[in-house]
């Protein structure tokens, strides 16, 4: 009954009304990959696997998105024209903001940054090309651009200056090859702490365009950070779980909870000092890598042996055996005051709403990976998402019933829509909320889908029996574990697995972390 | 808390976007949501490509506010009616399309099924008033 989806593709194709004339004004948008030589050096089909993914899942459907067309696909970059310089813009801005994304999984080395020229121009449209100065400023406006910046030029600038929520910042006149009149470059801020790193480096008259919404935002985020994350000596309390301790804790086996210390302040300088070329996740100096960062509590395993999988949904079979290596796992999901210190800290772009000790929740795949690599930055740890296999193994704590306290359900265990009385239709229960499984291991089912590692298959079909992430080339899709307090209880099962568009972000869907021992 | 920070909170507060909630967004003039592909009555072999049409409206990425725009959500088999202040459902009878897709392809159990398409916002309400399908009825071989 339930239905199985694969294979998707994605975006529309972007149909064109034909014109008479092969004139017209066009805003053309050109883009490259900065250092494209030395990533195919690198790793030839790597890149070239992921530059045709980030070709396919981001670039063509967001030009259709903003009503535009790709004209050309060069081997490192495109040319793709627009009838609205705004929507050209926009185009880039999600481009770009979504590359940063896309890069904050992979090492520095490996990171693919575009740069983009966006002009506006009277060209000369074909079916497959477009030839005039303006594609050529275009060209030459990309060139100049720095690894993950958008720059427009002055005509751009004109049409959107007073309709797009940005910074600009004047970059002057510009002579650029082959061509006579200098051009009036602009560089495109998309947030607000840009500007303002870039004006004294720059150097240069430096023409901000703020809208109220920016500023309101970076003042918030300053008060966030003066709220939440400056208390330069005050004791940062690890989380308290409400419950008290209950019969299945005292009997967790011998692979019982053994929790790593709950605070530490970092101080090395080398953890602030990683620079990003782009904007909008730049840490603010290494102020913040100063504080004390309240780490999400961990419960260590040992690992070992057990059956993963189950015949009660078709995308849980075969049950197959699984050897998971030692690792340790948060107690809890992440939570809202957890996340918002990378927030204060300039690194995860999602601003959550919710009480400080709600799981954190909306957030996408790509938004937990800015969150383990700024925690893994200041702690000097591997954080990461747990793998699928350890997900199961830690949910199951040992068992292989239905549910871990057994085969019936049971009130009071779990936050899903039938689980217990409860039940919220608009929000999840604070982290803790019920009863640990053996492990000492809260919110295992229930509460909010939980993200891993895995990209999503369909079933077990070749999967791997050591406990590591399922990946390969096409993740547009990862697997979200746990269900969530809205399903009902047949999703709170330690085997029931589904899954979510990798970059979506729903409000159900939150996370906790892990890390390899 | 001291008074300064009393005050800085209540000040943010005040700056909190009044757009926090995403409900009542108004659907596009004439707009038309059906299934280019299957017809309704029809029998199919699993899997099939099930394919999307929208009229008057556009399809973009959840998360994207543009005016008179959303993405596709299918309800296979849900009887439940649509709750208009409440995100769509996501679970094993309601799939989203946050990436803007325009097609999917489906694996179902023989027999008769229920789909149905919802077009969602930004934030995965239905719009005011909602855009959906009718709900057509196929029988998987």
């Amino acid at each position: 009954m339930a239905g199985e989806i694969h294979n998707i593709r994605q975006g529309r194709s972007g149909s064109y009304p034909s014109e008479g004339s092969p004139r017209r004004l066009a805003a053309i948008l050109a883009a490259d990959i900065s250092g494209y030589s030395r990533l195919m050096a690198i790793d030839e089909e790597g890149t070239h696997a992921r530059v045709k993914r980030h070709r396919r899942e981001l670039i063509e459907p967001t030009v259709a998105e903003h009503h535009g067309r790709i004209v050309k696909n060069t081997g490192d970059g495109f040319l793709a024209i627009f009838d609205s310089p705004v929507e050209a813009v926009r185009c880039a801005i999600v481009i770009q903001q979504s590359m940063v994304g896309r890069n904050a999984a992979l090492p520095r080395e490996q990171w693919i940054l575009y740069r983009i020229g966006v002009n506006l121009g009277d060209v000369i449209v074909e079916p497959d090309d477009v030839y005039g100065d303006g594609v050529n400023i275009a060209a030459r406006l990309e060139g100049i651009a720095n690894p993950g910046d958008l720059y427009i030029s002055g005509g751009v600038y004109e049409q959107i200056k007073h309709k797009l929520v940005c910074g600009y910042q004047s970059l002057g006149d510009r002579q650029v090859k082959n061509i006579t009149e200098p051009i009036s470059v602009y560089r495109v801020l998309p947030d607000p702490d840009a500007v303002i790193k870039a004006r004294p480096t720059r150097g240069l008259a430096v023409a901000v365009v703020l809208c109220v919404s920016l500023i309101a935002s970076l003042f918030t985020a300053a008060t966030v950070w003066y709220l939440f994350v400056w208390q330069p000596r005050q004791l940062v309390a690890p989380l308290q779980p409400s419950p008290a301790q209950t019969p299945n804790a005292a009997k967790s086996t011998s692979a019982a909870s053994q929790t790593a210390t709950p605070t530490k302040p970092e101080a090395g300088p080398s953890a602030g000092a990683r620079t990003t070329p782009q904007v909008a996740v730049v840490p603010p100096a290494s102020r913040s890598a100063l504080q004390p960062v309240i780490e999400p509590e961990m419960v260590t395993l040992p690992g070992g042996k057990f059956e993963m999988g189950s015949n009660d949904d078709a995308s849980e079979r075969p049950i197959h055996q699984v050897n998971v290596k030692p690792f340790a796992i948060g107690k809890f999901p992440v939570t809202v005051r957890q996340w918002n210190q990378c927030v204060a800290a300039n690194a995860c772009a999602y601003r959550p709403t919710g009480k400080d000790d709600a799981p954190v929740s909306n957030v996408s795949w790509t938004d937990t990976q800015q969150f383990t690599e700024w925690l893994s930055r200041v702690t000097q740890k591997k954080y990461r998402l747990p793998s699928e296999a350890e997900w199961e193994y830690e949910a199951r704590g040992s068992k292989q019933t239905k549910y871990w306290w057994g085969d019936q359900l049971q009130s009071g265990m779990a936050n899903c829509n039938g689980c217990n009385e409860a039940y919220d239709a608009t929000q999840p229960l604070m982290v803790g909320s019920f009863k640990p499984n053996p492990f000492g291991l809260y919110d295992m089912g229930g509460g909010v889908d939980q993200w891993v590692a895995d990209c999503w298959h369909k079933n077990y079909q070749a999967a791997p029996a050591d406990g590591s992430a399922w990946m390969d080339a096409d993740c547009s899709a990862h697997v979200i574990r746990s269900g969530s307090w809205k399903n009902d209880p047949s999703y709170v099962r330690p085997a029931s697995r589904d899954r979510y568009d990798t970059n979506v972000r729903y409000p159900t869907h939150g996370f906790r972390v892990a890390y390899s021992l | 808390m001291d008074i300064r920070r009393i005050a800085v909170l209540a000040v943010m507060v005040m700056l909190l976007p009044v757009a926090a909630h995403a409900q009542g967004t108004p659907a596009g003039k004439d707009a038309y949501l059906y299934f280019v592909w299957p017809r309704d009555g029809l029998k199919v072999k699993s899997p099939f490509w099930c394919r999307f049409g929208l009229r008057n409206m556009g399809v973009t990425h959840a998360g994207d506010d543009f005016p008179n725009s959303g993405h596709h959500h299918l309800l296979i088999d849900v009887n439940k009616p649509l709750e208009p202040n409440d995100p769509i459902p996501q679970d094993k009878n309601h799939f989203h399309f946050g990436a803007g897709q325009t097609e999917a392809h489906i694996e179902l159990q023989p027999g008769k099924h229920t789909l149905q398409l919802v077009l969602g916002d930004a934030k995965h309400y239905p719009f005011k008033p909602p855009v959906v399908s009718e709900k057509i009825t196929i029988t998987v071989k």
